[in-house]
């Protein structure tokens, strides 16, 4: 499927965690702090000089190091993440704020923190469940954080700065959600795979420097004609997925990508952070609501309600669930999703894949005879 | 080899508890009705695993002798006859029975007048009664598309659930704890008996008085909630009651605790883990577990007091770090026979956090919410890696021990990643370390003789010893 020469220019911010928008960034004397997981508010990371930038680990060889500490049976992204950090991949960064969502996740931070000891680094506890003492505790959480990050790097995170914080925060998302609804159309006016490096490139870069970017992007692809052939309209749901390579895949099967309800999606990563007043609160309410991951435990039903209603608003054919091999959380919920979904008459294919990218062939045929499979 | 000759006092005191356990499964026999029983073996087969317990007692008691072996087979016919009352409230379809996960406190939902059945209990006795017990259910979960590396006992669990021989429950009681498999595997559960399901959470960092408030909150929920969807009602006074019970199990598992810490041991390895296993997760509160911990404790001041180890040479003594390795119950016999290892102490028996505070209702729900995120397994797997490594050396000191042997069971992912940081650990500390690779429940990954093997290589090459046999001749010679 043809891509705009134009998403090149986010393609090239995707290939190092350090990209040129960081260093301009750091140039100015901004603090860039790395996160893991999606249960990590990147509003918060986005006060005064600071700005998020998740962790990923493009262009990695290997987990040879990763598999003698983390062993061969935690998930490959968690590994990636900890072999980079032990070449020094993250040395640029301030911090890194962690979550306790998952087995892997708290012990990537034990072992990031025995063998690296980054100057900052801070695990948050976020509830397995929503609810007012949930929502009490998250942002006590918060307000600890809060205080540490105003701490160790000097920031003014002010109620009326964490304002403004969330105020950017949301007119940025508007943006690239406009950019997003553009798969809405048919033929859509942009391809699942150039959507999927722009919401990456807002995940790893300062968002206010992305903005030109994005506008012109936008400018270009509402003036074009629509993507041509394609077979079959799919939307890709499941846990971490930072690798467009995987959408090019599905996509050069003829699947066009039309919705992302996963880790690193927009869906619902892009929806506004409320404006009550109570900007931790706000952020924590926020987080907390996110339907999304099965490390909330309370959320199954709601979350196949979610995708089944984005099926319907994107007019998705079918569903790809890919999780990464090992996960424990979307490997249980998995099959449970998987049979709660074709019970309603959504096809999906189930797709145990490694964080990074390989077994093309394989992937390419499952994807070929599952769209087959949906007579497309 | 490191055995003694049963004396026939000790053939009597056997044949008393194989009658003890008969007359258990009689008992349950008798109040379910012969047909009755005969539905429930038809319906839950694995009851008929649970008839063979009396060769598991005659495969821990071989080799032993005295009080020590006698003491294992008072364990056994304790857990035989709890179990048969557990059934019994059970599969009589009481409408006040409701199903718990492992991690849940049964204190609260007792004294509410509930029944409870631990959902996991099965995936804990019948691979330690029969080796092979837990690969049919293993197999039907993967087959409903459970991915082979998530933890054996949880899929073991919903193996049974998913073969439909799970006693069926409306009401269910879970948590997060104690990894996201299991967290996670409840909503098959949930979804297979259509049931309505509370889920407690549990803070990551729960060393302080902001996490004992908020489980405490967590726990006064589940009672409203409990109130709301069962006939059960809170009964603070019996709550009490229960929580002053659990107290005096607790204080004389502690005297127990000290006996043992002596070189030799008075006694070892299954009287002190299987007791804890069974009386602190199934049974606190209830005066018969207490008075089974008194008699050990009147077993071992024997032993003590007449200078009697429980393990004739005890050459070596360890603690087991993760769940006991189920489908090899009788491995820690073995090592005493073979190498004069002593099991002394587990760390699931140990809980850092035993008593609790009665004066009111609020200490009480504080401390016993301190119990379940500071006990056991709970305090391992949630909060940094400080928790689950310092604890073995706490322990290692406290029971005056030679080495620590993990049990690094395969598909638990949270241990898993922590061993090469116990492995510096260890070695900075000079603390010999053997992490046997294994899984808990599924002897098809690594098998007794696979286990073996790495406790000979570890013994030979860490410990620079031989098998006693081995050793004996060699001392011969020179």
């Amino acid at each position: 499927m043809k891509q705009s020469t134009h998403i090149s220019l986010f393609d090239e911010l995707l290939n190092e965690p350090l990209n040129r928008l960081v260093e301009q960034a750091m140039d100015e004397k901004r603090v860039p702090v790395g996160y893991t997981c999606s249960y990590v508010p990147d509003t918060l990371l986005s006060a005064g000089k600071l700005f998020p930038v998740r962790l990923r680990a493009p262009g990695l060889a290997g987990t040879e190091l990763a598999d003698t500490y983390l062993s061969n049976v935690i998930c490959s992204y968690t590994k990636s993440l900890l072999e980079y950090a032990l070449g020094g991949g993250y040395d640029y960064l301030g911090g890194i704020v962690f979550t306790a969502n998952c087995d892997h996740m708290r012990r990537l931070m034990d072992n990031i923190e025995h063998l690296r000891k980054p100057a900052f680094i801070h695990t948050l506890d976020v509830p397995h469940r929503r609810g007012e003492a949930a929502l009490d505790w998250f942002t006590d959480e918060l307000t600890l954080l809060a205080n540490k990050l105003s701490e160790h790097f000097a920031v003014d995170l002010s109620r009326e700065n964490l304002a403004a914080a969330i105020g950017n925060r949301n007119t940025i998302s508007r943006l690239i959600s406009k950019i997003g609804d553009l798969r809405k159309q048919t033929p859509p006016l942009i391809t699942g795979g150039e959507f999927h490096r722009i919401m990456t490139a807002s995940q790893v870069a300062p968002v206010d420097l992305l903005v030109p970017l994005l506008e012109d992007f936008h400018r270009i692809a509402i003036d074009r004609n629509g993507i041509g052939h394609y077979r079959a309209r799919i939307m890709v749901a499941g846990g971490e997925l930072d690798d467009s390579s995987f959408i090019d895949i599905i996509e050069s099967t003829g699947g066009l990508v039309v919705a992302d309800r996963f880790c690193t999606g927009s869906l619902p990563g892009l929806d506004p952070v409320p404006e009550n007043g109570d900007p931790l609160r706000d952020i924590a309410e926020h987080t907390l609501d996110k339907i999304l991951c099965p490390r909330m435990m309370e959320e199954f039903d709601e979350r196949a309600s979610a995708i089944r209603s984005n099926v319907l608003e994107y007019g998705a054919d079918g569903v790809i669930i890919q999780t990464i091999k090992f996960c424990d959380t979307w490997g249980v919920e998995g099959s449970t999703l998987t049979s709660e979904l074709r019970s309603t008459g959504i096809p999906v294919l189930r797709l145990d894949r490694e964080y990074r990218p390989g077994a093309e062939g394989q992937l390419r045929t499952r994807v070929q005879a599952f769209i087959e499979s949906m007579g497309k | 080899m490191n055995k003694n000759r049963p004396s026939v006092s000790d053939y009597l005191t056997h044949a008393g508890h194989i009658v003890l356990i008969l007359s258990s499964f009689a008992r349950l026999a008798l109040r379910l009705g012969p047909l009755g029983l005969l539905r429930n073996i038809r319906r839950y087969p694995w009851i008929l695993t649970l008839l063979r317990a009396p060769f598991l007692m005659g495969r821990l008691a071989h080799g032993r002798t005295g009080l020590y072996r006698e003491a294992n087979e008072l364990v056994i016919s304790f857990i035989v006859s709890r179990m048969a009352s557990l059934l019994y409230h059970t599969l009589s379809g009481k409408s006040n029975c409701i199903m718990h996960q492992e991690m849940v406190p049964p204190e609260i939902s007792h004294a509410m007048g509930l029944s409870v059945w631990p959902a996991e209990i099965l995936s804990i006795l019948l691979p330690i009664i029969d080796t092979h017990a837990a690969e049919r259910y293993i197999d039907r979960c993967e087959n409903e598309g459970i991915p082979p590396d998530i933890c054996s006992h949880v899929k073991m669990t919903l193996g049974i659930v998913l073969s439909g021989e799970m006693p069926p429950a409306s009401i269910i009681v879970s948590s997060n704890l104690p990894c996201d498999g299991n967290m996670t595997g409840y909503e098959i559960t949930r979804r297979y008996n259509n049931a309505t399901i509370f889920r407690l959470d549990i803070p990551f960092n729960f060393y302080d008085e902001r996490a004992a408030e908020y489980f405490a909150g967590e726990l006064k929920r589940m009672i409203s909630w409990l109130e709301e969807n069962t006939p059960g009602r809170m009964d603070w006074d019996r709550l009490r009651d229960i929580c002053d019970e659990r107290n005096r199990m607790a204080e004389a598992e502690i005297e127990l605790w000290d006996m043992i810490s002596a070189r030799p041991a008075p006694l070892a390895a299954e009287p002190v883990y299987l007791s804890h296993l069974w009386a602190f997760n199934i049974d606190p509160g209830n005066p018969i577990a207490t008075r089974h911990f008194e008699r050990l404790i009147e077993m071992a001041g024997h032993n003590l007091s007449r200078g009697v180890p429980a393990v004739r040479e005890e050459r070596f003594r360890a603690v087991l770090w993760n769940p006991p390795i189920l489908h090899f119950a009788d491995l820690f016999r073995w090592a005493e026979e073979e190498y004069g290892v002593a099991l002394i102490i587990d760390s699931m028996s140990y809980n850092s956090q035993p008593l609790i505070d009665t004066t009111s209702q609020d200490t009480i729900l504080r401390d016993l919410g301190k119990i379940v995120m500071q006990g056991p397994m709970a305090r391992h797997t949630r909060g940094p890696a400080v928790n689950y490594i310092d604890d073995i050396f706490r322990i290692y000191h406290r029971f005056n021990l030679d080495m620590v042997w993990v049990a690094g069971h395969i598909g638990c992912k949270n241990t898993m990643a922590l061993n090469q940081m116990l492995r510096e650990a260890c070695r900075e500390k000079g603390v010999p370390l053997l992490i046997i690779e294994y899984d808990l429940s599924d002897p098809r990954i690594c098998s007794h003789e696979g286990i073996i093997r790495q406790i000979d290589h570890f013994m030979e090459n860490v410990m620079k010893t031989g098998r006693l046999e081995k050793t004996g001749e060699l001392a011969a010679q020179l």
